[in-house]
């Protein structure tokens, strides 16, 4: 019965019970968190008795649609029908972000519950748009994800978003080559640099590590790693310090300036590299090591598309002697709009979307990995993606981007301020310039 | 009477169209020019000249502006030329001339994000471009195009110019068409050498079709958007901002709805004045026809 | 002399066609690579020994490309149709009768041109919500009309002035209104430059990311440039299907130019003969 209302209920249950028990069942278990919403009587919308609520997301698909799930949790129940609005793919990350605004901020209550970037959601939250959800997660709830997922979900202390899937950077390494070479996983970076010097000496390469540098939302990521793996940051805790210009991110942007020019590990052309050009070479068995994200391993894999086919392993990102590696993290997560007229309704339906079970269809489906950790000891997951399983490490010590308001403005700063630092190599001024455009930012 | 209504009757529909999709927008974004809005800080105040004191001293802001007319300066230039060589080429008769017209629309017919996509990757340092020239023995090491703060920008006008060729040339083209025949005759009997004819009879009998189109295509060219977008991102060091990639990222990401309307009308202050210098000749030749 | 000009000329008219065709060349050979071979940097030139069709395949089942298509004929061709008849007759009002201020009509209808597209999109976002036109084809279509008229009016109005003003006389006298004139003798004339003004608008549609992205918001409903926007994931980057999909939206467009070309010259000695 109370398997609905609760959502740490035990996912094998879950999936027993959305497999088997049936939908009156189902629905019998989800009255008692509709019950309100049902007596709310004026302005919700029903459907031949179900509330009806809506679910925008952007386009995210594999074997499976997120449109397949929804359908999912509508035959799961018999009390909420859920309509799912398809916003662009999250390559147009910029247009689902408007088309999200556009809706958010006439406050109509047009959407009910919608996905974002995890960089959007103290935006959302600092204006008022999306619900907070602390009434609804109490903190069992919240320490059954990882703890950096949920701090990129809190803002002002409370908690704006619920996890849905998640990643982050790791490194990429040819296990053969390194192997051959007698070199050893690299921990640090002076590591990774020798490694990647003696790979290009031997004539084993042609790049040496590959990263991101292009003028993007990229940039900022391996910026947090770059500069979290040196004990620095980008914006300290309260929000409001700007610590870009320390001595540590200072000489943590000179690494990654250095890659290119001095120790001549990365291609220069990486200056315009996201996270495709930069895969490229590695899939081409071209490059040592690599910078990015979960995705490339199943590119890595694919025989019909790369070359290095059962030759690549994934570490953590190095650190500096001292500095404990860092992984930004990525991913896209659920939030509640303020103004939804039908928020127990909308809280049934992200409790089962983020539920474990749920979780693990969208691993084993979609490729999406989980933010709950214990989703991982599945063995249905082992199964389908026994790569996903061993990110799990990387997944703990996950980073989130800078949290304020203001992030897309502050990233804008970031990338303009750290691409001329690249640029030019001169990189105390142009950190300690950037630091006063966020400063104006922030206000 | 019916003379004076009559003329006027034909340009309505044009003229609602147009209204219908420009007068709302742009009077609402010279609006926001002079208010705070900003969906995110949710700030929504009349500030006056605030923006435009903002702009002054927006030192990103200008460095775009100032690329985005060499950008177009560059771009348009070689588009015109280009395409009036590609015309006068076109014009005459030879075998398979129908083909190659078609195949020169080519570029302008593909889509632009593909366009952008085809480019970042012939151009990368690892790219056919590099292959080719290391190949050739043109140069010893692969250039550095796409990530250098010299490069990028050029770089981006040869993509620019590749692609909108195509457009320059239809339109010339076009315009060569409309000279009677007859002309070139005459100028065969009076003796005169090609050269002399194109100077001195089909370039003054294709300077309004040219005009035209060159000041259609700079006004296109100072809105170029998604190749710096897709392409460089705007980047290495800026250098390859235009003044829509900045104004896009202010409204779309930044959400401040009234500084970028700023931006956007600038940029709207500075295309008048670039039609203005075109104007001028224009509008003499309409004067001159009554 | 002769033959050195000949062969200069010959030249150049080659190296127009393979400027113009290199990259486009480039992608048809990409799309029938597989996968294997795009990931490798140095090209090979005819992927013929190893092609495939997957890429085709992918485009038109997996991805379901035809309705992205449908939605763009639909969209782009009613909005080139009906901006042209609009462009013609204001283009034969301002070039030809006595409209007064003309030069004032000229000038508006390029200030619409000056306008940066960004800033156009969420207030017409707005419009077409109000007037529940969002998400539909007469929404976006009417967009794309009053984005093409500036280029369409201007290449009309270049054209149509350039033909005597006997011509409308004579049609005059024989009793044509003006518009039947326009129709009958002025069109058929100035077809030249009816061709490319249409060509151009319709490409200028065809190819259009933002507005289209923003406008028509449901799948079932939006157009080419879309759909292949979506091929890409959250990094994905299938370059052989989007490959693929470039030429078979291509393909069509330089069918259409030669099929054109035909009516065009035939315009032009119709004109000539009618002169």
């Amino acid at each position: 019965m109370a398997v609905r209302s609760r959502p740490d209920g035990s996912p094998l249950s879950r999936r027993n019970f959305v497999k088997g028990a049936g939908a009156v069942m189902a629905a019998a278990a989800a009255a008692p968190a509709l019950a309100a919403c049902g007596s709310g009587g004026t302005g919700v919308a029903t459907s031949g008795g179900r509330t009806t609520i809506t679910f925008a997301s952007a386009k995210f698909f594999a074997q499976e649609s997120i449109g397949q799930i929804v359908d999912e949790y509508n035959n799961s129940q018999r009390l909420v029908s859920v309509q799912f609005q398809e916003l662009p793919t999250p390559s147009q990350s910029t247009e689902v972000h408007q088309q999200l605004v556009q809706s958010l901020s006439r406050r109509d209550g047009s959407i009910d519950v919608f996905t974002g970037d995890i960089i959007w959601i103290s935006e959302f939250a600092g204006a008022g748009w999306s619900a907070p959800l602390d009434s609804y997660f109490g903190p069992s709830v919240k320490a059954q994800y990882f703890p950096g997922v949920i701090d990129a979900c809190t803002y002002a202390g409370a908690m704006h978003a619920l996890p849905w899937f998640i990643d982050a950077g790791m490194l990429y390494y040819r296990k053969d080559l390194l192997a051959a070479a007698g070199v050893a996983v690299p921990a640090s970076w002076s590591e990774l640099v020798a490694g990647a010097q003696k790979l290009l000496g031997a004539g084993k390469v042609s790049d040496g590590y590959n990263w991101q540098a292009k003028q993007a939302e990229v940039l900022v990521c391996d910026l947090v790693e770059f500069i979290g793996s040196n004990g620095g940051s980008i914006l300290a805790p309260d929000g409001k310090t700007v610590t870009i210009a320390e001595p540590n991110a200072v000489q943590a942007v000179q690494l990654m300036v250095d890659t290119f020019s001095k120790d001549k590990i990365t291609p220069k052309s990486v200056l315009s590299w996201d996270e495709v050009p930069s895969e490229l070479p590695f899939l081409g068995g071209k490059a040592a090591f690599l910078r990015n994200w979960s995705f490339v391993w199943n590119d890595a894999q694919n025989k019909s598309s790369s070359a290095v086919a059962g030759k690549v392993g994934v570490a953590k990102l190095p650190a500096f002697p001292g500095g404990k590696s860092t992984a930004c993290l990525g991913g896209y997560q659920f939030g509640m709009n303020a103004s939804s007229t039908k928020k127990s309704a909308a809280i049934d339906f992200l409790t089962w979307m983020s539920s474990p079970a749920t979780q693990l269809k969208w691993a084993t489906q979609l490729g999406l990995a989980p933010s709950r950790p214990s989703v991982y000891k599945q063995p249905e997951l082992a199964k389908v993606n026994p790569f996903m399983v061993s990110l799990q490490d990387i997944f703990t010590g996950g980073t989130p981007r800078p949290k304020t308001p203001k992030y897309s403005q502050i990233s804008l700063a970031i990338q303009a301020g750290v691409s001329a630092a690249l640029a030019t190599g001169e990189v105390a001024s142009n950190l300690s310039s950037t630091k006063a455009q966020i400063e104006q930012i922030i206000g | 009477m019916r003379l004076r209504l009559g003329p006027l009757l034909l340009v309505v529909p044009m003229l609602a169209s147009l209204l219908a999709v420009s007068l709302y927008p742009v009077l609402r974004t010279i609006w926001l020019a002079f208010r705070n809005t900003s969906l995110a800080a949710q700030g929504d105040r009349f500030t006056g000249l605030a923006n435009a004191r903002r702009l002054a001293s927006d030192s990103h802001f200008w460095k775009a502006w100032r690329q985005t007319l060499e950008f177009t300066a560059a771009t348009t230039i070689a588009e015109t030329l280009l395409g009036l060589v590609i015309a006068l080429a076109l014009y005459k008769r030879f075998r398979g001339r129908g083909f190659v017209r078609a195949a020169v629309l080519v570029p302008w017919a593909i889509p632009t994000v593909v366009t952008a996509r085809t480019f970042s990757w012939l151009f990368d340092q690892g790219g056919l471009v590099n292959y080719l020239l290391v190949k050739t023995h043109l140069v010893g090491q692969p250039v550095n195009f796409l990530g250098s703060t010299t490069l990028a920008l050029p770089t981006l006008m040869a993509a620019d110019i590749w692609k909108t060729t195509p457009f320059m040339a239809l339109l010339l083209l076009a315009g060569l068409q409309t000279i009677p025949p007859g002309l070139d005759e005459a100028a065969r009997i009076d003796g005169a050498s090609s050269w002399s004819y194109f100077w001195r009879v089909r370039l003054p009998l294709l300077m309004p079709t040219l005009l035209v189109a060159s000041l259609l295509r700079a006004l296109d060219a100072f809105r170029v958007f998604d190749l710096p977008y897709v392409v460089t991102g705007g980047g290495p060091a800026s250098s390859t901002e235009t003044m829509s990639t900045y104004a896009y990222n202010v409204l779309f990401s930044g959400l401040e709805i009234g500084y970028g309307s700023a931006i956007a009308t600038s940029m709207f202050i500075t295309e008048v004045l670039i039609a203005c210098a075109f104007g001028v000749f224009i509008v003499r030749r309409v004067r001159q026809e009554g | 002399m002769r033959w050195v000009r000949r062969g200069a000329f010959g030249i150049l008219v080659a190296g127009i066609a393979v400027w113009s065709l290199f990259p486009f060349a480039w992608q048809l050979a990409t799309s029938f690579e597989p996968d294997r071979d795009l990931a490798r940097f140095t090209p090979t030139w005819l992927p013929i020994p190893g092609g495939t069709l997957q890429h085709y395949r992918n485009v038109f089942v997996a991805k379901d490309f035809a309705p992205y298509i449908v939605n763009s004929v639909i969209v782009d061709v009613s909005a080139t149709a009906i901006a042209l008849v609009f462009a013609a007759l204001a283009a034969y009002s301002i070039a030809r009768l006595p409209l007064p201020g003309k030069g004032i009509v000229l000038g508006l209808v390029l200030a619409v041109s000056m306008f940066p597209q960004i800033s156009i999109v969420t207030p017409l976002y707005q419009i077409l919500i109000s007037l529940h036109l969002i998400d539909t084809y007469p929404g976006l279509s009417g967009v794309y009309i009053g984005l093409s008229l500036p280029l369409m009016v201007y290449i009309l109005w270049a054209h149509f002035r350039t033909i005597p003003q006997e011509i409308d006389e004579a049609a005059r006298i024989d009793g044509a209104s003006p518009l039947r004139a326009l129709w009958n003798v002025i069109i058929p004339v100035a077809l030249p430059g009816v061709v490319p003004a249409a060509l151009l608008g319709f490409i200028a549609s065809w190819n259009e990311l933002l507005l289209a992205l923003s406008l028509m918001t449901s799948p079932p409903r939006q157009t080419i440039p879309v759909g292949i926007a979506n091929f890409t994931g959250l990094y994905s980057v299938p370059w052989g299907d989007i490959a693929a999909a470039s030429v078979v939206v291509t393909v069509p467009l330089v069918v259409l130019v030669l099929v054109f070309q035909r009516r065009i010259v035939e315009g032009v000695t119709a004109g000539a003969v009618k002169g």
